[in-house]
C-alpha cells in the first residue's frame, strides 16, 4: 500500500522544469508553421517569423492558441484562408507561454515573453468562447503593431460622387479636408459611408535609391500616383478581398517624394489598403490604416472538354442542390444536373466551370456557371419522392443520360447538343405515365404547335407526352421517347 | 577493427528508419495535380488511384523494378472528391462524397461510360468538410462508409458523425454512431472494421477506433439521428470526464483501440490496412498500418482483444514521405502504396502531392514485434533475438502513463500522469520475448514504454524503441 501511494506521488516530486518552448514549438505546431518559422509547404501556411500577429501585444496571439482562427487573415501581404485548430483545451498555460515566448524571440522577432499567468488570465476570461477567432474580431481589439508611415504632411479631402469610376476632381468641390498626422490612407476618414470619392496628397519618404514595389487594394477603385506618375490602378467595383490587388512598380531615388491617391467608393464595404516595399523585401510596409493582402492562386482553372467529348463534373456547384453533375459540350452549351432533384436545374451557355472554387485551398469558395446566358430553370423535385438517382451512362461520343427508377418503371434523360441547342432526350420504359418537372420558374407558352418559350429560352417538344401550359410546366411522360429541344433565343 | 566497422553500419542503420525498406517515388502524368485521395490495386498488376479532384488514372508498370517505364491513362474525370476505392468484378467502387458509385468501362476503350449510383442515402449540404471515406468490402461484399461531422463540429443532416454500411444491393445500414472527423478506413486480418479519428471535440487525442455494429465511438454530435431508423439512443456522455469512467455507464461506448498520442505519434492519422502480405512486406504479417498526414508517416499497430475489446500499441514505423499520407494499400507481393496530398492541411513532406512505394529489403529491423498486455505488465515480442543481459535489465525499460479528459473541447492535454514501475524483465531462451513486470498499470490509461537500454544480439539499439499501448483491459 504504501508503495501504491509512493508510485502515485512520483509526478509530484519531479523537479518543476521548464517547458522548451523550441520542443513544444516542433511538436506542436511545425508541421503547419515550418521549423523555420516561414510557414509549411514554402509557405503555403502563414508564417510566424517576422509576423505582426505574433508581435506586441501578446494577447492577439494568446487568443489564437486557445480558441483557434478561422476564414481568411492576411500575413505579410499575402491572404491565407485556412483553418487554426484551437489547442487550449490541449495545451496548458505553461505550454502555450513557452511556444509563444519561443515565437515572439525566434527568426528575428524580438517581442516579449509570455508569462503563464497572463495565459491563465486570458483563458479564464474567455472561457465563454467556443468558436475559432475570425481575423476581424482580433483586429478589432488588437491591431497590429505598426511601423511609422513612410508617408508625411498628408492631406485627405472628400467628396460626393456615385459613378464606378474616377471622378475629375477638379471639377467637384470638397466636402471636407483633413491633415492625417498618422500618414495613413483610410476610407473611414470621409464623412459619408457611400457614394464618395477621396484623395490624399502628401510626401513618400524614400528610404534609399532602388527599385520600389506599391501594393494597391480597393473597394471599390483606387490609383497611386508618385512624383506625378500613377503607379498603379484598381478600376470598376468590387470587394477589397485580395482578389482584385496589384502591385505597381517604380525606380526611385532616395528622399521626399510627392504622393498622392485617389478612391472611390460606390456602395457598400469602404476600404482602401496600400502598401510598398522595396525589391527583394519580403514583408509590406503598409500605407493604410486596412490592409488587404494579395490572394495568391486565384488564376482561373477552366475545366473544360477534352478530345472533343463532352466534359463531366461532379462537386457543389452555386445555384443547384449539393449533389450536382455538371456536363459542359464541346459546342459551348453547359447544364448543371441535380442528383438530388433528377433535373438539369440550370442551363448556360460559353465557359463550363472554373476549379478555383473547389479545388484550391479547402474548397470554400463558390463554384457558379462561368459563361453566360445562364438560366435556372427549375428548382424543386422533378420527379415523385419515390424516385431515386441511378447514375449515368456515357454513349460512345461521350454524352450523359442520366438514370432514375421509379419502382419498376425506369426514366432515361439523355443529353446532347449543338452549338446553338441543348437536346434532351426522356424515355420510359413502361408503366403509367410519370409526372415531370420541366421548369418552375418559367410557363410554356406555346408560339406554334409544339414549340414555345421557356423563360429566355425556346422549347420545343415532340413525343410521348403531354405538356402543360403555364406554371410550373408539367410534362407527363408515357412509355416511350420525347426530344426537348433548348435553344436560346 | 571488425568489430568497429560492424558498430558504424548499426548505427547507420539505427538512425536510418528506412534502411530495411526502400522508398521510392512513382512518376506521375506531366503538368496534371495528383492530389491523390484513393487507391485501388487491379488485375494485371495495373493500380488506380482517384485524386481529391477526382480523376481516376489507371497506372501499368507500378510494381515493376524500373519506375520510370510507368504508363498513364486517364480513366475517367472530376468525380465528388472520392475518398476510398477498390477494384471488384470487372469494376471500380468508389466511394465519393456524395455516394458509392460502380465505375465500368463496358465497351473497353480504356475510358469509364457507366457510373452506377448504389447507394445515394446519407445527405450532403455542401459544406467543405463533408468527407465520405469508404471500405473495401466486407465478407458479405459490404462497404463501410464514415461520415464526417459537418464542418467536424456540428451534424446538420442525416448521417453525418456515423459509420453506415452498404449493402451490394445498395441498402444502407446505420452502423455507429459517434464519428467525428475521419482520416481513412479499413480492416485487421480477423476481418473486424477500424477507421481513424482525428483529435478534436470528444477526441482528447487521434485514435484507431473499432468498429463494432451497434457500438458508439464517442462523439454525441450527430446522435440525434438514430430517430430515423429506429434505432436505441446512443449515450450522451457527461462532459470533462474519462472514458473509463462513461463506459461504466454506458456498455456501448467503445474506447479507442489505440490512441495515437498527439503530436508525439502523430497529429493526424488516415488510411487504414492490414500487412497480409505473408512476409513479403517484412517480419509485420498480420499487423495494421497506419497512414499519418502531417507527419507524412506511416505507423505500425499490433491489436489484441482482451475482455472482448480491442486494444494494442502503436509503433512508428516508416517516415520520409514527400506530403501527407491520405490513402495506402499493401499488394499482396509485399509493394505498399501511398498517396498524399498537402492541400489545405500542412504535412512535414514538402510536395504538394505524391505517390510512393516502399518495398521491403529483405533484411529484418531490428524492432519491437509484438506489445500484449498480462496481468501484471507487458510482454514484448522482437524481429530478432535480443542480448539478454541488456533485455532482462529494468533499467533498460522506462514508462510512464497518462490519458486524456473527455470532454466537448478541442482536444485535451495529457492528465492523471503515472509512472508504473518495471520491476522484473524476464527474457525466453530464444531471445524473442521479454516479459515486463510492472507495478502500476492504470486502466484506460495510455502506456508509454521506451526500451532505449536494450540491444540486439550484434549490439544495435532497437530502431524504434518506443511504443505507446492503450490498456483499456487488464488480462485476468
Amino acid at each position: 500500500m504504501i508503495r501504491r501511494i509512493l508510485i502515485l506521488l512520483a509526478p509530484l516530486c519531479l523537479p518543476l522544469a521548464a517547458q522548451d518552448g523550441a520542443q513544444l514549438y516542433g511538436l506542436y505546431c511545425g508541421a503547419c508553421h515550418g521549423a523555420d518559422g516561414n510557414g509549411a509547404t514554402g509557405g503555403q501556411f502563414p508564417p510566424l517569423a517576422g509576423s505582426p500577429w505574433v508581435a506586441g501585444e501578446e494577447e492577439r496571439a494568446i487568443r489564437i492558441v486557445l480558441h483557434g482562427l478561422h476564414g481568411p487573415v492576411d500575413v505579410k501581404g499575402r491572404t491565407y484562408n485556412l483553418e487554426m485548430p484551437p489547442q487550449g483545451a490541449m495545451l496548458p498555460d505553461d505550454q502555450i507561454a513557452a511556444i509563444l515566448t519561443h515565437v515572439r524571440s525566434s527568426w528575428g522577432n524580438a517581442s516579449p515573453a509570455v508569462k503563464p499567468d497572463r495565459v491563465a488570465a486570458i483563458r479564464t476570461a474567455q472561457k465563454q468562447r467556443r468558436t475559432p477567432w475570425t481575423a476581424e474580431e482580433l483586429l478589432r481589439d488588437f491591431p497590429l503593431p505598426l511601423e511609422k508611415s513612410a508617408l508625411s504632411q498628408l492631406i485627405s479631402r472628400s467628396y460626393e460622387w456615385s459613378q464606378p469610376a474616377m471622378p475629375d476632381f477638379a471639377a467637384l468641390q470638397a466636402l471636407n479636408t483633413e491633415e492625417e498626422h498618422d500618414g495613413l490612407l483610410d476610407a473611414a476618414d470621409a464623412p459619408r459611408k457611400d457614394h464618395f470619392a477621396m484623395t490624399w496628397e502628401g510626401f513618400f519618404t524614400a528610404p534609399a535609391d532602388g527599385s520600389y514595389e506599391f501594393l494597391l487594394d480597393a473597394d471599390d477603385g483606387a490609383t497611386l500616383h508618385l512624383d506625378g506618375k500613377m503607379i498603379v490602378e484598381i478600376t470598376g467595383i468590387g470587394p477589397a478581398d485580395g482578389s482584385r490587388s496589384k502591385i505597381g512598380r517604380i525606380d526611385l531615388k532616395a528622399g521626399s517624394i510627392p504622393f498622392r491617391a485617389a478612391y472611390y467608393e460606390v456602395a457598400g464595404q469602404e476600404v482602401i489598403s496600400a502598401a510598398w516595399r522595396l525589391k527583394g523585401e519580403k514583408g509590406w510596409h503598409w500605407l493604410s490604416r486596412e490592409h488587404t493582402g494579395i490572394r495568391p492562386a486565384l488564376e482561373p482553372i477552366p475545366i473544360a472538354p477534352e478530345n472533343g467529348r463532352p466534359v463531366l463534373y461532379r462537386n457543389f456547384i452555386t445555384g443547384t442542390t449539393p449533389r450536382a453533375i455538371g456536363v459542359g459540350f464541346p459546342a459551348g452549351i453547359n447544364l448543371a444536373y441535380s442528383a438530388d432533384h433528377l433535373a438539369p436545374e440550370i442551363l448556360w451557355t460559353g465557359d463550363f466551370l472554373d476549379g478555383t472554387g473547389k479545388w484550391l485551398e479547402r474548397g470554400t469558395n463558390p463554384s457558379p456557371p462561368a459563361g453566360e446566358n445562364v438560366v435556372k430553370c427549375s428548382s424543386s423535385p422533378a420527379l415523385p419522392a419515390a424516385a431515386r438517382f441511378r447514375g449515368y451512362e456515357l454513349d460512345a461520343a461521350g454524352n450523359p443520360t442520366f438514370i432514375s427508377t421509379l419502382g419498376q418503371q425506369i426514366i432515361r434523360d439523355h443529353f446532347e447538343a449543338t452549338s446553338s441547342t441543348l437536346t434532351r432526350r426522356l424515355s420510359l420504359n413502361s408503366g403509367p405515365p410519370v409526372r415531370l418537372l420541366v421548369s418552375d420558374a418559367f410557363a410554356w407558352e406555346l408560339t406554334d404547335d409544339q414549340t414555345g418559350t421557356l423563360g429566355p429560352l425556346e422549347l420545343h417538344i415532340e413525343g410521348a407526352a403531354t405538356v402543360s401550359q403555364g406554371k410550373p410546366c408539367i410534362l407527363e411522360l408515357a412509355p416511350g421517347t420525347v426530344t426537348l429541344t433548348y435553344r436560346w433565343k | 577493427m571488425k568489430s568497429a566497422a560492424r558498430l558504424i553500419a548499426a548505427s547507420v542503420i539505427a538512425c536510418t528508419a528506412t534502411a530495411d525498406y526502400l522508398r521510392e517515388e512513382i512518376p506521375l502524368p506531366h503538368g496534371e495535380v495528383m492530389e491523390i485521395g484513393s487507391i485501388a490495386l487491379m488485375p494485371d498488376d495495373r493500380v488506380a488511384v482517384a485524386t481529391r479532384r477526382g480523376d481516376i488514372w489507371i497506372v501499368d508498370g507500378a510494381h515493376d523494378d524500373d519506375l520510370s517505364q510507368v504508363r498513364w491513362r486517364k480513366f475517367a474525370r472530376n468525380l465528388h472528391e472520392p475518398l476510398g476505392m477498390f477494384w471488384q468484378d470487372g469494376s471500380l467502387w468508389v466511394t465519393q462524397r456524395p455516394e458509392v458509385t460502380r465505375i465500368t468501362d463496358t465497351d473497353a476503350d480504356g475510358l469509364a461510360d457507366r457510373f452506377e449510383t448504389i447507394c445515394a442515402e446519407w445527405q450532403i449540404q455542401g459544406d467543405y468538410h463533408e468527407y465520405a471515406f469508404g471500405s473495401t468490402p466486407d465478407k458479405q461484399g459490404n462497404i463501410w462508409v464514415v461520415l464526417c461531422l459537418t464542418g467536424s463540429f456540428t451534424s446538420e443532416c442525416p448521417w453525418r458523425g456515423w459509420c453506415v454500411r452498404i449493402t451490394p444491393e445498395g441498402e444502407m445500414i446505420p452502423t455507429c454512431p459517434g464519428i467525428r472527423s475521419p482520416g481513412g478506413i479499413g480492416f485487421n486480418p480477423a476481418g473486424d472494421c477500424f477507421y481513424t479519428d482525428n483529435q478534436g471535440v470528444w477526441n482528447g487525442s487521434s485514435s484507431l477506433k473499432w468498429l463494432k455494429p451497434g457500438s458508439f465511438q464517442g462523439n454525441p454530435t450527430g446522435n440525434r439521428w438514430h430517430e430515423l431508423a429506429g434505432l436505441p439512443k446512443p449515450p450522451e456522455p457527461a462532459d470533462k470526464s474519462r472514458i473509463v469512467t462513461e463506459r461504466e455507464r454506458f456498455p456501448d461506448l467503445m474506447p479507442p483501440a489505440v490512441i495515437f498520442p498527439h503530436g508525439k505519434v502523430g497529429q493526424s492519422p488516415t488510411a487504414v490496412i492490414a500487412d497480409e502480405s505473408g512476409g513479403r512486406f517484412g517480419p509485420f504479417t498480420g499487423q495494421v498500418l497506419v497512414g499519418e498526414q502531417t507527419h507524412s508517416q506511416v505507423q505500425r499497430v499490433h491489436l489484441e482483444k482482451i475482455n472482448g475489446l480491442y486494444q494494442g500499441a502503436v509503433f512508428h514505423f516508416l517516415d520520409g514521405f514527400q506530403a501527407g499520407i491520405v490513402p495506402m494499400r499493401l499488394s499482396p507481393d509485399g509493394q505498399l502504396f501511398i498517396g498524399g496530398t498537402n492541400r489545405g492541411w500542412a504535412s512535414r513532406g514538402s510536395k504538394p502531392f505524391t505517390f510512393e512505394r516502399v518495398r521491403w529489403k529483405g533484411t529484418t529491423p531490428f524492432e519491437i514485434l509484438t506489445m500484449s498486455a498480462t496481468k501484471n505488465g507487458f510482454d514484448l515480442t522482437f524481429t530478432t533475438p535480443v542480448d539478454a543481459a541488456t533485455a532482462a535489465d529494468p533499467a533498460s525499460y522506462s514508462m510512464d502513463a497518462w490519458t486524456y479528459i473527455y470532454q466537448a473541447e478541442y482536444g485535451s492535454p495529457e492528465v492523471d500522469q503515472a509512472k508504473p514501475v518495471i520491476r522484473k524483465a524476464s527474457v525466453s531462451a530464444d531471445g524473442r520475448r521479454v516479459s515486463l513486470e510492472i507495478d502500476g498499470l492504470v486502466r484506460g490509461h495510455v502506456h508509454h514504454l521506451a526500451a532505449p537500454g536494450v540491444k540486439s544480439t550484434t549490439g544495435s539499439p532497437l530502431v524504434h524503441a518506443e511504443a505507446w499501448y492503450t490498456l483499456n483491459e487488464i488480462p485476468h
